[in-house]
């Protein structure tokens, strides 16, 4: 028995802060309500085939990205934050908008480097069917320690990102985030944030194993294929501008 | 050149992706006691041993 009476006692916490009231919806889930691995998969290739064409949208009409990106963003933030139940209507939302601002950033770049593009989605669906074959034989395993890790490591690139952004009102910037600067350090800093990303999807497909394994409700696979939307979209961003610095040496 | 090796790397993990994901993880993977526990314990044991007295339908009656 645990040496802490109060587990003994009363078991493992059920504060919703704790589980976001995920579970607590799982037991009322009949079987065919339940998340599934199919259903996930299914679903992140509609979201990709969104994300797709909002991509051909946003290369005909660079204009809309600004707008979309903001768009997206509010969106994963409503996903995230507000009420994950309601993915099945904000996540193809979410793909089509971050699909408009990828298409015209993808222009953009491809009209300083020739052919970065299909580098780009190449080294990213490359990096998420590898990463998917270590997690499922085991070789990468997610624990809480990994979990802790990831969650520090994310932390700090935001807040370079946030301060960057901040920046930018000023006329400035970190230099080191630059695509033009092709320097050790800027790219040493690209493939840490591109290996932190990467690590990102194994914790999603921990995720909608782990769902789909404790029966959790449908619109978990919605949530599921949102959350490996948001990195699959932030690994390929990252690539982009590792490509593009790597190319400016 | 570069446009045939990288989308051939493109459609090919999108086919490993659509089967792969498909499929159960390895027992390696999944039965380990380190895992991270997201959704909470479904059959989370609150009995105290020695402590607890089965009910049956038949007493409630």
């Amino acid at each position: 028995m645990s040496r802490h009476s109060a587990i003994n006692r009363f078991g493992r916490s059920t504060n919703p802060a704790f589980s976001r009231g995920f579970d607590s919806a799982s037991y009322s889930a009949t079987l065919d309500e339940k998340m599934t691995l199919d259903g996930a998969v299914n679903k992140t290739g509609i979201l990709l085939a969104l994300c797709f064409s909002g991509a051909f949208i946003g290369w005909n009409i660079p204009t809309l990205i600004w707008p979309a990106a903001i768009v997206g963003f509010i969106l994963a933030l409503v996903t995230i934050f507000r009420n994950p139940s309601k993915a099945r209507s904000t996540a193809p939302l979410y793909a089509l908008a971050q699909g408009i601002f990828l298409g015209g950033i993808t222009l953009m770049y491809e009209s300083m480097f020739d052919g970065i593009a299909i580098q780009a989605i190449g080294l990213t669906f490359g990096i998420l069917a590898s990463l998917l074959m270590c997690y499922k034989s085991g070789l990468i395993k997610p624990t809480e320690n990994f979990k802790l890790m990831m969650v520090a490591g994310i932390g700090g690139i935001f807040l370079l990102y946030l301060v960057n952004f901040i920046m930018m009102f000023f006329g400035s910037g970190i230099s080191l985030l630059s695509p033009t600067n092709g320097s050790l350090m800027s790219i040493g800093l690209s493939i840490g944030i591109v290996c932190f990303a990467s690590l990102c999807l194994v914790l999603d497909f921990d995720f909608i194993e782990e769902g789909a394994e404790k029966g959790m409700p449908k619109y978990m696979e919605w949530y599921g294929a949102f959350s490996l939307m948001v990195t699959l979209i932030w690994l390929y961003l990252e690539i982009l501008r590792l490509i593009a610095k790597m190319r400016s040496r | 050149m570069n446009t045939i090796i990288f989308g051939a790397l493109a459609i090919m993990s999108l086919f490993i992706f659509f089967n792969l994901g498909k499929v159960k993880a390895s027992r390696k993977q999944l039965d380990r006691t380190n895992r991270i526990n997201r959704f909470g314990n479904k059959e989370s044991n609150n009995i105290i041993e020695g402590e607890s007295i089965e009910i049956k339908n038949e007493d409630k009656k």
